[in-house]
């Protein structure tokens, strides 16, 4: 049975199906990735870049980032208290007069996120002299926001070992108590439970 | 006098500037055996309520139980004081090296047991190799509402802070790894350490008779150094060497 299905698919127009079959196949799994990359569709077209480059700063309208865990995506209130005295116009703003006349959260969709079982603050990181582009790209070139790498593990990992190397940049003068303590701050970084609780 | 424990803090794995090395003593003399500890715990830790039929099986899920045996033989019967049994913390943790996928780790920097959920993949070894029979395995996702549709209302109470586990994953005691994370977060943001008594996990704030005591053990002038280091103090099954971070006082006047 299986010799005879063998035989069927070594002959020539056999081999051209198999091809088509795994061509099939591998531009399904490409179709599924470059999916999974795209960012997702958002109510508003927010242009960042726009708003960036007005001098607007991050934490205006992300406060949360200085202080917590979580930056927080501003509700339409915010939003409103500029926009209530510019002209609505445009394609974009009417939807938002619109969210605000009916008293509508606008249900904007997380881009930078990590998953549940991953425990991200924003503090420390604000804390330890890190700004927002460092992670998140040059929003000033972005009109809705797009991830600039792949947010996984990997990433997070590979910073938290350069910032805690004892190499020249971290430790100038190779001073033994600096080095000591970058590297309980090294142990203490690529802990697990840094992040995973 | 007071007695020799074996402590974790004597213990060279452990990274040399650590940022604290926590335990807990639970003071069996005040314990009343109500289950607040348990309840706590459960809310706290988004531990699921796995129903009748279930616990039926064995399936119970409780990160923290009270344990207690007769002793003796009928008609002359004693019990043994009430026992709050979570995860030890060992620190030479039966529980680690027969992980084949490195679910079950040490804590380098603060010397704790650690249990990273998104690696496990269910083979419930370390739950056959404690000792203390402290770890639970989820055999079904009980909190999700369209299998329990009677616990609906309990999907709107998990604590953001601890992660939802899925089935098929073991899971333990973490010393509320989340209020240590806060605890060093609110500590580093006023550029201070962390003071004595900062970190209460759930079953020792709900204690009402104070018996739980969490803190640093690295640190001798703490309150949960100070009633370790008593005659009274003990470790369970201390005879297999896993030098666990709970110390239990009993037998006190």
């Amino acid at each position: 049975m299986i010799k005879k299905l063998f035989n069927v698919l070594n002959q020539p127009l056999g081999r051209i199906g198999i091809f088509i079959i795994a061509l099939v196949v591998l531009s399904g799994a490409v179709w599924g990735i470059a999916q999974a990359q795209k960012p997702p569709q958002q109510p508003i077209q927010f242009p960042h870049n726009l708003h960036v480059r007005l001098g607007i700063q991050c934490l205006y309208c992300h406060p949360g980032a200085l202080r917590g865990p979580s930056p927080g995506i501003p509700t339409e209130t915010k939003c409103w208290g500029c926009h209530q005295q510019i002209a609505i116009q445009g394609t974009e703003l009417p939807k938002l007069a619109a969210y605000v006349k009916n008293n509508q959260p606008i249900d904007w969709v997380p881009v930078a996120q990590v998953p549940d079982f991953v425990h991200f603050v924003h503090r420390p990181h604000i804390a330890a002299g890190l700004n927002c582009e460092d992670c998140h790209g040059n929003v000033s070139n972005m009109t809705v926001y797009q991830n600039p790498q792949v947010m996984n593990m990997g990433w997070c990992l590979n910073c938290h070992r350069a910032k805690t190397a004892n190499n020249p940049q971290n430790n100038p003068t190779n001073d033994p108590a600096v080095a000591a303590k970058l590297e309980a701050l090294r142990v203490k970084l690529t802990d697990c439970s840094t992040c995973h609780y | 006098m007071p007695k020799e424990l074996k402590s974790p803090t004597s213990s060279a794995n452990t990274a040399q500037d650590v940022q604290g090395i926590w335990g807990m003593v639970v003071d069996q003399d005040l314990c009343t055996g109500c289950q607040a500890c348990v309840a706590a715990c459960s809310m706290e830790n988004n531990v699921p309520f796995v129903g009748e039929v279930d616990a039926g099986y064995g399936r119970s899920m409780q990160w923290i139980r009270i344990e207690r045996f007769w002793q003796g033989s009928y008609p002359n019967i004693k019990a043994t004081p009430y026992q709050p049994v979570m995860c030890q913390n060992c620190h030479n943790a039966p529980c680690e090296p027969v992980c084949p996928v490195y679910a079950s780790v040490h804590s380098l920097s603060e010397d704790l047991n650690l249990q990273v959920y998104n690696r496990c993949v269910g083979t419930r070894y370390c739950a056959n190799n404690c000792p203390y029979e402290a770890r639970v395995f989820n055999w079904r996702d009980y909190m999700d509402p369209r299998q329990r549709p009677e616990l609906v209302t309990l999907a709107n109470h998990f604590n953001p802070d601890v992660t939802v586990r899925r089935r098929g994953v073991m899971e333990k005691c973490t010393f509320c790894i989340q209020r240590i994370r806060h605890a060093e977060d609110t500590a580093a943001s006023e550029n201070r350490d962390i003071r004595d008594g900062e970190v209460v996990p759930a079953c020792a704030q709900a204690c009402p008779a104070s018996a739980i005591t969490f803190g640093r053990i690295d640190d001798p002038t703490t309150k949960v150094s100070q009633a370790a280091d008593t005659s009274r103090g003990s470790h369970l099954l201390e005879e297999l060497g896993t030098i666990p971070h709970v110390t239990y006082l009993a037998g006190g006047a």
